[in-house]
């Protein structure tokens, strides 16, 4: 069923992840398992957010798929402590601008809406800001076939450690164009597996965007009479959120990637790769095979709630 | 057509209401049954219709309150008239439904179009008699109860002792006394202090059939509770807590959502209650906590399509279930089960015989007066003839609401617009 090569609807895509027997403790069917949790937290943050009633949305639905969020949280904190860090978020959208200081992460699909308007607000226009690499590599893995599996199974960590260094290096040229105290910190802990040292790094920036969120959360329908919704955002941490589930190894096993090379996915991206993937988006409800630009949808809306307000 | 949002037998079976979206209660009434024609029972048509809610709109939180009906509870006859609660998600209302077979003819000073007679022309006296007239079956609001809850009423329950009920919002559920309305006692009250820490939600209620003290209360995180009125005011602590362990090969993303539970039953006698939560009916012995005594899958293969079931929002539908009525050799037991699912199939299960049946309301596929063909649903593999296959299914066509007549083999099955009724096949 994976890997057929033809056009691929979302019905069999789901059937195709959840026909697999996934645990978290699988090795290639950890992928699965992890796609699938993202997939399923997007959806969540799509349905919480993207609700607006003429009539008070259901306390049962929301206290459900807070708790699913909740979960999924959990894990990734868990899973953030085990795994290797690999800090995809400072790459420059143009390695030569002198904004990487500022620059933050266009995007990580995982960050609650909440925290990206505060980023995009302090930085420069959506178009030229940075994506992380893991991103792009959803974008890749949106366009085609789902991954194999069960197909040749290349150990996780080499590949990932090739890819870090190569990102790593860039992080490095980062470094060395733009010394700022949050990229320094970046490049110092691009090898590293620690999860402290880069929460520090995300200090300044968490305490503006949770200022942002609780902006935020007023204008949004009445989740829990509006409290509880923004509990749980403001129980994530930034760095969890940011790193704990920017993983590569999903385009470790993807195919159609062979030809390009998973390195090359990791070079800083040119401005114009950034437009190219940005100009597609839409303001229709996506399916979750792109939570980037289904989460773009929400920036922007939540650009307008802000301004608006 | 509106939206059917509940449907329910009197205690006699001879009328059936059903609330929908709109606000609407429509009653039906059973034809008596004709002697001479014994291959059928009474046919059933419509015998009033009102408007029992209408929508509001909360200028506090600036938010409409739906006038869908969310559940109707008749209460058993005790006069002429019939009485039956109505509820939408914050008000709920007492409708006296009277039927009016003759009327006052002969008055003094008026004629009988209703104008005045001039009191001069009056030289006689007489006394007004009542003449037949048409039937008119009258519905009126005889108690209004509001104001009680601030989250949406999911349950209603009459008492057995025919003088309290219980409402059951999301968070808190209230013991009122059907003659007064200006005041409720709070029972049950999970609402945390810190709305952040909020988990868990009471999904449905009802008081137990003969024991007017207790009541039971199931949640959104699978599991219920059985209270007792007499331990204390606010029935915070339960008496028993009926929780399944669950099942670690089964364990998924979705399993707390599956184990949500929508509905929740007593049998007739009260030794046992039902639940439906997604996937499954259970069966519980009400002295056996820690896990039910029969457990009946509804639709199984929907369990690899649960991704997709929560995107598209079916994982919240909240299915209904119900007992046979009283079989008419055997009183009062509680041998089969009914519920609903999608593609408009509806399932039974019978629990002596562990058979179950899965059976299509729809007029495209089955002529009136015909018997029912049994459906099956393939889950995987090769389909086979007459088989539907589980990606074809219409998840919007779906069963939510179904119910059994109290003393016949007769149920109300609700479509989405429309409602079913099928008897049993007579010999």
């Amino acid at each position: 069923m994976l890997g057929k090569g033809g056009k691929r609807k979302f019905d069999e895509h789901e059937d195709g992840l959840e026909g697999k027997v996934v645990s978290p403790t699988d090795g290639p069917s950890k992928v699965s398992y992890t796609l699938q949790r993202q997939t399923i937290f997007n959806i969540s943050l799509m349905k919480l957010y993207n609700h607006r009633p003429l009539t008070e949305p259901s306390l049962q639905k929301t206290v459900l798929i807070n708790n699913m969020l909740r979960r999924i949280q959990e894990e990734l904190k868990q899973e953030g402590s085990l795994r290797p860090m690999f800090v995809a978020a400072s790459q420059p959208a143009d390695p030569l601008g002198d904004t990487f200081g500022e620059a933050q992460p266009a995007f990580s699909h995982l960050a609650p809406p909440g925290l990206l308007p505060a980023e995009l607000a302090s930085t420069m226009p959506l178009e030229s800001c940075l994506t992380p690499a893991s991103l792009l590599e959803d974008d890749t893995f949106c366009t085609s076939p789902p991954a194999q599996h069960d197909g040749p199974t290349k150990p996780a960590a080499p590949a990932l450690q090739a890819a870090k260094d190569s990102f790593s290096s860039a992080l490095d040229e980062i470094e060395e164009l733009c010394p700022a105290p949050t990229s320094a910190e970046a490049a110092a802990e691009a090898g590293s597996k620690a999860q402290p040292s880069q929460s520090n790094l995300h200090k300044p920036e968490g305490v503006e965007s949770r200022t942002a969120e609780s902006k935020l959360m007023d204008p949004l329908p009445g989740n829990f009479e509006i409290t509880a919704s923004t509990g749980f955002l403001t129980d994530l941490t930034l760095d969890d959120i940011l790193f704990a589930d920017i993983d590569t190894s999903m385009y470790d096993f993807d195919p159609c990637t062979s030809a390009t090379g998973a390195a090359s996915k990791m070079a800083p991206v040119s401005a114009d790769e950034l437009l190219k993937t940005l100009a597609p988006y839409s303001s229709q409800p996506v399916t979750p095979n792109q939570p980037f630009k289904m989460d773009l949808t929400e920036l922007d809306h939540i650009m307008e709630v802000l301004v608006g307000s | 057509a509106d939206i059917i949002s509940t449907v329910e037998f009197n205690h006699s079976g001879e009328l059936l209401a059903t609330g929908d979206k709109g606000g609407r209660v429509v009653i039906f009434q059973q034809e008596q049954e004709n002697k001479t024609q014994s291959h059928s029972r009474g046919e059933y048509n419509v015998y009033s219709t009102f408007q029992s809610h209408e929508p509001e709109f909360d200028y506090l939180k600036s938010l409409e309150i739906e006038e869908k009906i969310n559940k109707i509870r008749w209460l058993p006859q005790k006069n002429a008239a019939q009485f039956l609660l109505s509820t939408n998600d914050k008000t709920i209302k007492l409708w006296k439904i009277s039927e009016r077979d003759k009327r006052p003819e002969g008055y003094n000073l008026k004629e009988e179009d209703g104008r005045y007679r001039d009191p001069t022309t009056v030289t006689t006296l007489r006394v007004p008699v009542f003449r037949p007239m048409d039937l008119m079956v009258e519905a009126s609001p005889r108690r209004i109860f509001a104001n009680a809850h601030t989250y949406h009423i999911n349950s209603i329950s009459i008492n057995s002792d025919y003088e309290t009920y219980l409402s059951a919002d999301d968070l808190r559920i209230n013991l009122w006394h059907l003659e007064i309305t200006d005041r409720s006692f709070n029972i049950v009250d999970i609402k945390p202090a810190n709305m952040e820490e909020l988990t868990e939600v009471i999904t449905a209620a009802e008081f137990h059939p003969n024991s007017c003290s207790t009541f039971v209360y199931s949640s959104s995180k699978g599991t219920i509770r059985l209270c007792d009125m007499r331990a204390s005011a606010l029935c915070d602590r339960h008496s028993k807590l009926f929780e399944e362990p669950e099942d670690p090969s089964n364990r998924s993303f979705f399993s707390e959502i599956i184990s949500s539970i929508s509905d929740v039953k007593f049998s007739h006698s009260g030794r046992y209650m039902m639940t439906r939560d997604y996937l499954s009916v259970k069966i519980w012995d009400l002295n056996m906590e820690n896990r039910p005594v029969e457990t009946y899958q509804v639709h199984e293969y929907l369990r690899s399509k649960l991704c997709s079931l929560y995107e598209n929002d079916c994982i919240f539908d909240k299915f209904e279930c119900c007992w046979n009525g009283s079989d008419r050799q055997v009183e009062f037991l509680s041998l089969i089960v009914m519920t609903g699912s999608y593609n408009n199939f509806f399932r039974m299960f019978d629990r002596n015989t562990k058979r179950d049946i899965t059976l299509e309301a729809s007029r495209e596929n089955n002529k009136p007066r015909t018997v029912l063909k049994p459906r099956k649903v393939c889950a995987s593999g090769k389909r086979k003839k007459d088989e539907i296959s589980v990606d074809s299914l219409d998840f919007n066509k779906k069963i939510l609401h179904t119910a059994w007549h109290p003393k016949e083999n007769i149920i109300a099955v609700a479509t989405t617009n429309n409602l079913y009724i099928f008897q049993d096949k007579m010999n």
